[in-house]
């Protein structure tokens, strides 16, 4: 309060015309649209876009075809709700041991996921992604470059990863599978020898759990012939925001909806590294009986 | 946490007045509370949270009818609720705690946040309040409006439980098609209802149990539990047929008298 008297006592002295600066200085980071706790962009991001309603397009022709679209899609969710559990008969769920649920063989596939790299922080690795040869697999290569940004607020760096977009429905409604017939995920990779992070998004309920993350490791070979990893979902342990929390407790994929995959390298090793998938699915495998791999600690 | 709900029950069913009711009804809601979230998975808590908020709003509801009517009639009688828009707010407010369409949406989440024992209170134990209380304040409520919630509860309960793959979203939707049936005779013979909902707690508490035994909570885990325990299948699946309303088994007692007494009044 005090300031502001000053402030406004001190406009005369630079001319009226500085007044309404006055103003604004003050005001200024209330009437801005930018986030409260720091306005402050990272080397990496991107410059401040527009704003969401700024963005629309109010064009009627693309707004019938786009509701032609999901009127499609709505007709096509019904059809596989009469036909049974997940649009396939209810013996073929209830008998099926195995599911893939992303292969790469045409750029439609490539299009289900993103990648993203530290360059979002201000690093400098690089990250490609590109069918490999005969439209067999997906090449993910790059180079990872632990170089730490310099702008006095990062201490790590050097990351690279691919995660699959989740799943929309019609109406951008999102989908619920259900994997608990599957205790495995089952990738066909071909690395260079580098390990690899496996990290499992399911959708929570509540805002304060958007961090929540389940990882594991997923080490490869290297050489010329293809390996098949399983990796059970017993293994994975449960992390929030980057740190490891000590209340464990296991993945429920009875409700996977808007679940994303996401395969992680950041070994803090500089150089090029390469990962052929050729697909990954789910597995049921009878012979793994473990629930959880890790103590969960009992309260009460 | 067994003794408080088994407190907060009895005292919502043996209470005259509409205060200690609604004290039955919060004992009832914050005892299960914890034995729905003690896992401590973000599931369970989740719904517990969902539990807590919908019940909560429901005990509102029903304290604001009653309070209504207080206001207007000058007393707290359970039996003597008159006004019209009381009887509106506690139509929607027990609704809401049974789980009856169109406020169903919590129940199969909550049920399949919670472990098997405590998914078998929420289906019997939790329902005995709110039934009771339906049943005493049945001659003031609007017919219209329970029939309305019963038809689309018998008839969602059994659509959207079609293509469930996890037992407990099956029996929560189960639940919901038999709080139909006992919703839509409650206005023409109360004591229908009650017979129902005995049968259909005896019938649930066998299926509860008999799925906690096997350790089943999905249908391809079902579909291997004979090899483990087969008579105990084999009373399943009778259970089951019982549940569905087939003759000879009781669970179509029930249904029968319910149709029946439907057509002597000239709605079925």
């Amino acid at each position: 309060m005090a300031v502001a008297v000053v402030l406004l006592s001190g406009a005369p002295f630079h001319g009226g015309c500085c007044r309404h600066k006055v103003f604004l200085s003050l005001l200024g980071p209330l009437l801005s649209n930018s986030k409260l706790y720091s306005s402050y962009r990272r080397p990496g991001a991107e410059p401040k876009k527009k704003l969401s309603w700024q963005n629309a397009d109010f064009s009627f022709k693309k707004s019938i075809d786009h509701l032609k679209t999901q009127l499609s899609l709505l007709t096509k969710e019904t059809q596989d709700y009469l036909q049974g559990p997940g649009g396939h008969p209810l013996s073929q769920h209830v008998l099926e041991q195995t599911r893939v649920l992303w292969q790469f063989r045409s750029q439609e596939d490539l299009n289900k996921w993103v990648i993203s790299s530290d360059v979002e922080i201000g690093g400098k690795s690089k990250v490609y992604i590109k069918l490999g040869r005969n439209n067999q697999a997906a090449l993910l290569y790059g180079t990872l470059n632990t170089e730490v940004p310099r702008d006095g607020e990062t201490k790590y760096s050097g990351y690279c990863s691919m995660r699959s977009r989740p799943a929309v429905g019609s109406f951008n409604r999102k989908k619920y599978y259900d994997w608990s017939n599957f205790n495995s995920l089952y990738l066909r990779v071909r690395g260079d020898g580098r390990p690899w992070m496996v990290n499992i998004y399911t959708d929570p309920y509540f805002s304060h759990q958007k961090d929540d993350l389940y990882s594991y490791f997923m080490f490869t070979r290297g050489g010329p012939y293809w390996e098949e990893i399983k990796i059970p979902f017993s293994k994975f342990f449960f992390s929030s925001r980057g740190r490891v929390q000590d209340n464990q407790h296991p993945v429920w994929l009875d409700k996977a909806s808007f679940l994303t995959l996401g395969l992680t390298i950041g070994d803090k090793v500089d150089g090029p590294f390469q990962l052929e998938i050729d697909f990954i699915g789910l597995l049921n495998d009878r012979a793994h009986r473990e629930e959880f791999a890790y103590e969960t600690y009992d309260k009460n | 946490f067994t003794t408080s709900l088994l407190l907060g029950t009895t005292m919502t069913i043996s209470s005259n007045h509409w205060i200690m009711a609604w004290a039955g009804l919060e004992i009832n809601t914050l005892a299960i509370l914890p034995m729905i979230s003690k896992s401590h998975h973000p599931r369970a808590i989740e719904a517990a949270t969902k539990y807590f908020l919908t019940q909560a709003t429901a005990s509102a509801l029903l304290l604001f009818s009653s309070m209504i009517n207080a206001w207007q009639t000058g007393q707290w009688d359970i039996t003597q609720l008159t006004n019209p828009t009381s009887c509106l707010i506690l139509t929607s407010a027990i609704a809401m705690k049974l789980g009856l369409v169109p406020f169903h949406f919590w129940f199969p989440e909550v049920l399949q946040g919670a472990p098997l024992t405590t998914g078998l209170l929420l289906s019997t134990l939790m329902k005995f309040p709110p039934i009771t209380l339906l049943y005493m304040t049945s001659p003031s409520l609007n017919p219209t409006v329970l029939t309305f919630m019963a038809i689309l509860s018998t008839a969602l309960g059994g659509w959207m439980g079609l293509n469930q793959t996890q037992i407990r979203k099956i029996l929560a939707f189960s639940s919901i098609s038999h709080l139909g049936w006992m919703t839509i005779i409650i206005s023409y013979n109360p004591k229908l209802t009650l017979l129902n909902f005995y049968l259909y707690a005896l019938m649930t508490t066998a299926t509860f149990l008999t799925l906690n035994s096997t350790k089943a909570s999905k249908l391809s885990t079902l579909m291997t539990t004979w090899t483990k325990a087969p008579a105990l299948n084999v009373a399943l699946l009778l259970t089951l047929l019982s549940m569905a309303g087939l003759p000879p088994m009781t669970g179509f007692l029930p249904k029968f008298v319910i149709i029946q007494e439907l057509t002597m009044h000239d709605m079925a």
